[in-house]
């Protein structure tokens, strides 16, 4: 009886983990990224944005690939904004479900680790939001040949955000507050750092904290003691937003400046009066003409407001597919071969896919925060 | 001296939150002589109750933290119930106690995940009343949060009144009573149950106030369990089932903290919380306050 009981358990066990067989007229497409955790605020903005796009996909009869039609499955993973966590969820997401791209990966601190893994199983990951440069080139300069990215990469928008800080804000003494196990942050405010003290500026002070802390008094006493003109936060909103208030209340009310890490539609509410002025680099206006079609899709299907992430993420499966078009074939060597010429007008810009797997001449967007709105202030084009 | 003298003061006010978890703990491991690692959970449910109740409800803010209180007393009190009293029936093992309270932790933690959301929540700075908005007050060369301030005053209201509770009142003599021998102050017609059901509601209320107070500093949000560690490390630095220990334990921990965060670097943290919880249980395993006591599962 009890052998039977094992057996049985055994033989459901056994039928949940396997993945169904790959119908022949349905592509499955993967995506992972923190539906739990600190930000996840992004990762359901984007899960609901790529299961939006796949039935709109689907409604109009699929998507054609050599004349043939195929319907678009989404095969979800959350990797709780850990990197472990994500590595699994990759691993289940090529051997398992045996997905033929992946779309997702937001942040960095995810994507690189994973890097390795899409390039062994040979199925493309074209990430959303991840800008760190290790996502698509490893230390030692190789490209990672099954890794791309929608976005714009750290070096550039260190870049930037040290210019608006030095010639058009006028600061010359900047205070550094980063998450230490992020790479996302550390290597933002590396370039940050560079890019300011080659303009004439001088790093008062670097301070770090760990992901998941909630009390920053300690590193914010030490940025002040400093005395800095404006402090850089090249952090993720959440964070961003309980510093904030806490550097208020610790009468630090220097000008915040921050990076693509702070646009989401919880921040202002987060955090109160707290980053009244205060500004940061986007990847988009989103307010742009180009991206409201979809901003008001999305509001109407979930009743919430479109996240940056979305943008991005739709801009990715975009690619995606418009390379298995142009592949007309869905293995992962086909879409890596077409996913590396491609040149689309995706709703964040203009994407043309350059050597390193990044695309090309981005622009980046100054956003400043007034009341409860986020306001565009300046176009930094990547010719200037 | 000014940075040293703000960081005191920052230590001082995350000390008042972690003392108020650790005596809750501190608590209910001087009747029940385990360690009960639900208690972060309590406190994030009480933090959620304080949210809902201010937001969804509408209460005015003293209201929404009474009820706050009440219900996460009853969470807890139901907690003993469900989760312990069948296994303290059956003589069990303490090993089974903990792995229970660890159970119930991630049952309630994803269950807050799977219905409420894991997006973490702010409570609305309108809804709070002016001493806890916002905004720094400037004392001599230090800036102190307002929500600080009150928060210190709150921990410091409840921990008074805990302590007069303990020793000047028939209840907390029974309850002191129970904690030094439960079975010879059940013969001298003090009710054990009674007793430990009143214990896990004293130490839920303080969980709750904690909750809340910790959800308008900082956020609301499950993984906020996690605090327990915290509150497991200065209750026992301070002393294991010592009230007083628990208080001092969580200074010293939140001072030591913030020094070594300011002075040395945040990573270096939770490396020294950490050594010191190691230190303390290798060379004087009953803390600075505690009674001698072996089994410190």
């Amino acid at each position: 009886m009890r052998a039977m009981t094992i057996g049985l358990l055994v033989a459901a066990l056994a039928l949940v983990g396997c993945a169904g067989a790959q119908k022949s007229n349905t592509i499955k497409i993967g995506w992972f990224g923190p539906e739990t955790g600190d930000s996840a605020l992004w990762g359901q903005a984007e899960l609901n944005t790529v299961q939006m796009m796949a039935a709109d996909y689907n409604a109009q009869g699929g998507i054609d690939i050599g004349g043939k039609k195929y319907q678009l499955q989404i095969v979800p993973y959350d990797d709780k904004g850990d990197s472990t966590e994500a590595v699994n969820v990759a691993k289940r997401l090529v051997s398992q479900d045996k997905v033929v791209a992946v779309v997702g990966a937001q942040g960095s601190g995810e994507a690189i680790p994973v890097a390795p893994i899409m390039d062994e199983a040979k199925v493309p990951l074209v990430a959303s939001t991840a800008t760190n440069p290790k996502v698509t080139v490893t230390e030692s300069g190789q490209v990672h040949p099954y890794v791309f990215r929608a976005c714009f990469t750290d070096p550039y928008q260190g870049k930037v955000a040290a210019y608006f800080a030095y010639q058009r804000l006028n600061k010359r003494n900047a205070a550094i507050l980063m998450t230490i196990d992020d790479p996302y942050s550390t290597g933002l405010s590396q370039y940050f750092k560079e890019s300011f003290e080659q303009l004439g500026g001088k790093v008062v002070a670097e301070v770090s904290y760990t992901s998941g802390e909630k009390d920053f008094r300690a590193p914010l006493t030490k940025i002040k003691a400093a005395k800095p003109d404006i402090i850089f936060i090249p952090a993720y909103y959440n964070d961003v937003a309980l510093a904030a208030k806490q550097a208020r209340d610790l009468g630090i009310n220097q000008m915040l400046l921050g990076g693509d890490g702070w646009p989401s539609d919880n921040l202002i509410s987060l955090a109160g009066k707290a980053l009244e002025g205060c500004m940061f680099i986007n990847h988009l206006d989103f307010d742009g003409a180009e991206a409201q079609p979809m901003r008001d899709e999305y509001k109407a299907k979930y009743g919430k407001n479109a996240e940056l992430n979305s943008y991005m993420v739709h801009d990715a499966l975009m690619m995606v597919i418009d390379a298995m078009e142009r592949a007309k074939a869905f293995d992962g060597p086909s879409i890596q071969k077409a996913l590396e010429t491609t040149d689309i007008q995706g709703i964040t810009g203009h994407i043309k896919i350059g050597p390193e797997h990044n695309p090309v001449g981005k622009d980046a967007w100054l956003i400043k925060i007034v009341g409860p709105d986020m306001k565009f202030q300046e176009k930094f084009s990547a010719a200037s | 001296m000014n940075q040293f003298l703000q960081q005191l003061v920052n230590g001082l006010s995350i000390g008042s939150i972690y003392a108020l978890m650790a005596v809750g703990y501190s608590l209910v491991y001087s009747i029940m002589n385990f360690s009960n690692f639900a208690h972060g959970s309590v406190i994030m449910l009480g933090a959620y109750f304080g949210f809902f109740a201010l937001t969804l409800a509408g209460l005015p803010f003293a209201l929404a933290f009474f009820v706050a209180a009440c219900c996460a007393a009853g969470v807890a009190v139901l907690l003993e119930r469900l989760a312990y009293k069948p296994l303290r029936d059956r003589h069990a093992p303490f090993l089974y106690f903990i792995i229970t309270a660890m159970g119930a932790s991630i049952f309630i933690d994803n269950s807050v995940i799977a219905t409420i959301g894991p997006t973490p929540k702010t409570f609305p700075s309108e809804l709070l009343p002016s001493f806890l908005q916002s905004g720094a007050i400037r004392i001599g060369h230090v800036d102190v949060g307002r929500i600080d301030l009150a928060m210190f005053a709150i921990t410091v209201v409840c921990l008074v009144a805990l302590v007069l509770f303990i020793d000047f009142t028939r209840l907390g003599k029974a309850i002191q009573a129970t904690a030094y021998n439960m079975k010879a102050s059940a013969l001298m017609g003090i009710n054990p149950g009674f007793v430990i059901i009143l214990v896990f509601a004293i130490g839920g209320a303080l969980a709750g106030v904690a909750g809340v107070l910790y959800g308008m500093k900082y956020q609301v949000f499950p993984q906020m369990s996690a605090i327990t560690l915290k509150s497991f490390i200065a209750a026992v630095f301070g002393g294991l089932g010592s009230l007083p220990g628990a208080m001092l334990g969580s200074l010293l921990l939140a001072l030591i903290e913030t020094f070594v965060s300011g002075y040395l670097s945040t990573q270096y943290r939770d490396l020294f919380s950490f050594i010191i919880l190691i230190a303390m249980l290798v060379i004087r395993p009953s803390g600075i306050m505690g009674k001698t006591a072996e089994d410190k599962a």
